[in-house]
């Protein structure tokens, strides 16, 4: 293998890749391993840690075929390190090394043979759907944060996609809270029958990131086996394992109603919320949020206070627009501040039952994101 | 056979079988008498482990020559006069038997002289008949000798133990009254030698050195109740840093007697709650006086056991006085060595916040303080060590120092790294603190959460869709009694079928977890349980709830993690220990290094 292309383009590849390197610890050597390959005129730069598979290329001049895989980590230390210039790289076949040319430096890494590389699937003739890279951008950053992060319940850490027509819903819960949106497909799916995956989280957030360009379209596949999804962009291919569980049947959790209606503004929510997470460390996170109907004439508003005993206590109001009755109600701050920014919306509308049902967050002018938070209560306060 | 009366002889040995089981009985009731008779010497001399002889000479009151020969009838007694009497009883004997049921099963000698007669009587009895009496001199008091016990009952005899167990028996009895009386001179001989002896000074420190050795009484501390309450507690309790395999050595006494109550030691134990790990129990001697008609001493033959009418009262005033006792001495201050002053001047260098000398009013300075005996030893364990020169480093606020301040028993550490993906090595005014991450997070995490459930406020989680989880069948009634308290620290659970329950809301600390296996853990705690109060429920299911969600060892920490964990560590009331009692922390003194390094 004899190929030369440009040290940006390199470092830029293995950065993306990075995330689906195995730890150094993995029992497989060749998992912490990048492989290095020429295709059809182009380099191809791949790691998979058998969850996640991440394939991208990047324009080269490829003088000979053949392929090696590195340490992922001294190689993107070295390449980052590099002069922006041409790189040469050339494979010793006979020692398994890859010699590195670029400016005056000169490097030589030890290898393992491509043979040992696991086999990271390739896309088939016909695509299962195709959406607009920005769209699957916006559904992933407001879903995928939602999912369980620890490993207890590994359907959590999934996130339930599903493909109906030409509709594309991804859902996530950590058991706590739950977010859901949902897309347009660029057109109808071409499987006659609904399709539902649960992908990891951690897979999804691999393809945002080589969503390089918002004019990019992202082909959707599964494998026949149907054990894998692949998404497929101009330059990358992310491969996911899929997860081999059952999601909760979210749709019976969200409410059909609701007591209370608030309607605020998102940026001055946030701003209370987060001056009130400082004082709600103490208390798990938790913040109380009082909303008062206005009577009559009067404007209705919402309070977001939290209390230390050990720092002191915090207290903010805003205007709101309220309906219904009034309530107090506590949650986790966290979650409020990332289910109220992750509607990406200047207006928000809570509805509300009572202090120990599901809260439901939407955005106003978007009415494919949904969002539901579970209340935080205090078991000695009576509930109102 | 058809019924008939025993004779006497027979009813004698009966009941002397009651009273005097093996050589410790016969001692228990001479040295009863003789502190009943007001004596402040009592003497108590064996050979071959009491079996051949056991002799008791005090200097009490003495017989009257013409009572002498009565007090070895059965029911005679000078300590009660009618039933009324026995509910307010303030002697230790009170039945009339004691002598009678010794005199029944060997030969007993007694010479004695009453303090207001110019001679003494000599008494000798075999199996219960006196065969000689005649008048003799001595000084007030009363000696009692006792041969041949249970020459006469060849089955008591072969079920007496080997020398050494009845040995220690006797050893353990006198000086079990040693500690209950220290103005009392205590002189245990055996085979000819003392073996043991109080200095009859009064302090029961000094009976505390001599009867467990000085080491050990160093690592005890007093404890003190309210003088003026109704239950007085006092006595002796040991630092973590002094523990035990089993409960043998809470010694309890209930108004200067000895008593076996499984109930008081609990008590006692639960005052070392989270400050020893599971399966060690502390030293302890715990006095407690209360008044006579609050508690029934007549329902125990050897009177092992006594009753109260307020049990609950008494255990807590137990639980409580030897709790505060811990705690006031956990951080006892001591003088500031050389060593701190060095670092004094190193940290006001280097830190804007350490409190210089143009600051002498600063309440956090240290004081000097006379230096504790035996501190130097209590610096290997760790427990027991809190200097106030760890103190100075802490900022000079303005505000008068909080409660929390002052009982902070750690100085200000420096975090040099984490070793072995588990420890953090940190640094302080007196060397190397290694600190074990899960055991220090999971201290906090308990103090926090134990300061919610005070206040009533242990914040919940409500989940999105509840949790089902199945116990065990033998399990799902324990649980299922439990749910009221369960639902106060926060966890909402309601009984789904036969052994399903169903999981609604958790604490908010647990939103990390896996509740199903969480809430099973927390159902074997409860299987365990020795619990008593709901409070003693609540405290272990935050234990287990608080241990599941403390960083686990093999976890990389950042630099400011680890400082954040420290600095609430140093805000911990008991920062050594973790809630199961394992150490926080091992110190390793700059003095120890130097040791090592031979400098």
């Amino acid at each position: 293998m004899r190929v030369q292309c440009l040290q940006e383009n390199l470092a830029r590849a293995l950065s993306l890749v990075s995330r689906a390197v195995a730890p150094r610890t993995a029992t497989l050597p060749v998992l912490t391993h990048v492989l290095l390959a020429t295709d059809n005129g182009r380099l191809k730069v791949a790691a998979t840690n058998l969850e996640v598979g991440v394939v991208y290329w990047i324009g080269a001049k490829v003088e000979s075929d053949g392929a090696i895989t590195v340490p992922a980590r001294t190689l993107s230390e070295l390449v980052t390190l590099l002069p922006a210039d041409k790189v040469d790289l050339e494979l010793n076949v006979r020692t398994q090394t890859l010699r590195v040319q670029c400016g005056r430096t000169d490097t030589t890494i030890k290898g393992i043979d491509a043979q040992e590389f696991p086999i990271i699937p390739s896309p088939g003739e016909q695509p299962l759907a195709r959406i607009s890279g920005s769209a699957l951008k916006k559904l992933i950053s407001q879903v995928v944060f939602a999912a369980a992060t620890d490993e207890s319940r590994p359907a959590l850490t999934g996130v339930l996609t599903k493909l109906d027509g030409e509709r594309i819903i991804m859902v996530a819960t950590d058991g706590f809270r739950l977010s859901k949106r949902e897309e347009k497909l660029l057109e109808a799916i071409t499987s006659d029958a609904p399709v539902t995956m649960l992908i990891p989280a951690k897979a999804l957030q691999e393809v945002s990131r080589v969503i390089e360009s918002e004019e990019d379209v992202v082909f959707i596949h599964l494998t026949a086996s149907h054990g894998q999804a692949m998404f497929q962009t101009p330059r990358a291919n992310v491969v996911a394992q899929l997860i081999d569980q059952k999601f909760p049947p979210w749709e019976a959790i969200v409410p059909q109603r609701y007591e209370t209606r608030v309607t605020i503004n998102a940026a001055e929510m946030l701003k209370a919320c987060r001056q009130a997470s400082i004082f709600a460390r103490e208390s798990a996170d938790m913040v109380r949020l009082g909303i008062h109907v206005g009577e009559d004439l009067e404007p209705g508003k919402v309070t977001v206070s939290a209390r230390a005993d050990e720092t002191g206590e915090n207290c903010s109001e805003l205007e709101a627009i309220t309906s219904g009755k009034s309530m107090e109600i506590g949650f986790n701050v966290r979650y409020l501040i990332e289910g109220i920014s992750a509607a990406d919306s200047p207006q928000v509308v809570m509805d509300l039952i009572q202090p120990r049902s599901p809260a439901v967050l939407r955005a106003i002018g978007d009415e494919h994101y949904l969002h539901i938070i579970m209340p935080m209560n205090l078991p000695g306060s009576n509930p109102t | 056979m058809g019924i008939h009366i025993l004779p006497d002889t027979v009813v004698a040995r009966i009941a002397a079988g009651e009273v005097v089981e093996r050589p410790a009985s016969v001692v228990k009731e001479l040295v009863e008498n003789a502190i009943d008779a007001g004596a402040d010497d009592i003497r108590v001399e064996c050979l071959e482990s009491g079996k051949r002889l056991i002799r008791v000479t005090d200097n009490g009151s003495g017989i009257r020559a013409d009572e002498a020969a009565l007090a070895f009838q059965h029911h005679a007694t000078s300590k009660l006069r009618d039933a009324e009497d026995l509910s307010h009883i303030r002697s230790l004997g009170f039945r009339g038997e004691a002598l009678a049921s010794i005199a029944a099963v060997s030969q007993v000698t007694c010479v004695t002289r009453h303090r207001e007669e110019n001679s003494g009587t000599l008494l000798r009895l075999d199996g219960g008949k006196i065969t000689h009496q005649e008048r003799v001199g001595r000084p007030p008091g009363t000696t009692v000798t006792v041969e041949h016990l249970f020459a006469h009952v060849p089955a008591r005899l072969k079920f007496l133990k080997s020398n050494q167990t009845e040995r220690s028996h006797i050893d353990n009895l006198v000086t079990r009254y040693a500690l209950a009386y220290p103005h009392i001179r205590f002189t245990l001989i055996h085979e000819g030698r003392v073996y043991f002896q109080s200095a009859g000074s009064g302090q029961l420190r000094d009976v505390l050195v001599a009867a467990f050795g000085g080491e050990e009484a160093a690592q005890m501390v007093p404890i003190a109740s309210d003088p003026l309450a109704t239950i007085t507690v006092s006595g002796f309790a040991s630092l973590p840093s002094l523990d035990h395999a089993n409960r043998s050595r809470i010694l309890l006494f209930v108004n200067g007697r000895p008593v076996q109550d499984t109930r008081l030691a609990f008590a006692v134990i639960q005052a070392y709650h989270t400050l020893l790990t599971t399966g060690r129990y502390p030293v302890a001697v715990v006095l407690v006086q209360l008044p006579p008609e609050e508690v029934d001493v007549n329902v125990h033959p050897a009177k092992a056991e006594v009753r109260f009418r307020d049990a609950d009262a008494v255990f807590s005033a137990v639980q409580r006085s030897v709790r505060r006792a811990l705690l006031d001495h956990l951080q006892p201050p001591e003088a500031p060595s050389a060593l701190p002053e060095a670092w004094r001047a190193q940290l006001a260098a280097t830190s804007p916040a350490a409190p210089t000398d143009a600051q002498p009013a600063s309440p956090l300075q240290p004081q000097a303080q006379p230096p504790i005996p035996g501190s130097e030893r209590w610096e290997r364990v760790g427990i027991a060590r809190q200097s106030s020169s760890g103190r100075w480093s802490l900022p000079a606020a303005p505000a008068p120092p909080s409660p929390a301040a002052s009982s902070s028993s750690l100085p200000a550490l420096r975090i040099l790294g984490q070793l072995a993906t588990t420890y953090i090595l940190a640094e302080g005014p007196e060397g190397l603190y290694l600190i074990d991450q899960h055991a220090a997070h999971e201290r906090i995490l308990w103090e926090r959460a134990m300061a919610q459930l005070d206040l009533g406020q242990v914040p919940s989680q409500a989940l999105l869709d509840p949790i089902p989880v199945t116990v065990p069948v033998s399990s799902a009634h324990l649980l299922e009694t439990h749910l009221e308290t369960l639902r106060a620290i926060g966890f909402e659970i309601e009984r789904f079928g036969n052994n399903t329950f169903l999981v609604r809301s958790v604490p908010a600390i647990m939103f990390q977890d896996d509740i199903a296996a969480a809430i099973r853990e927390i159902v074997a705690d409860l299987e365990e349980g020795d619990a008593v109060l709901q409070r003693d429920v609540e405290a272990k299911v935050l234990r287990r709830v608080c241990k599941r969600m403390a960083i686990k060892a093999g976890r990389v920490l950042s630099l400011a993690e680890m400082q954040a964990l420290v600095r609430d560590l140093e805000q911990c009331e008991s920062p050594r220990t973790c809630p199961h009692g394992r150490p926080t922390m091992i110190h390793i003194s700059v003095a120890t290094l130097a040791n090592e390094f031979k400098r």
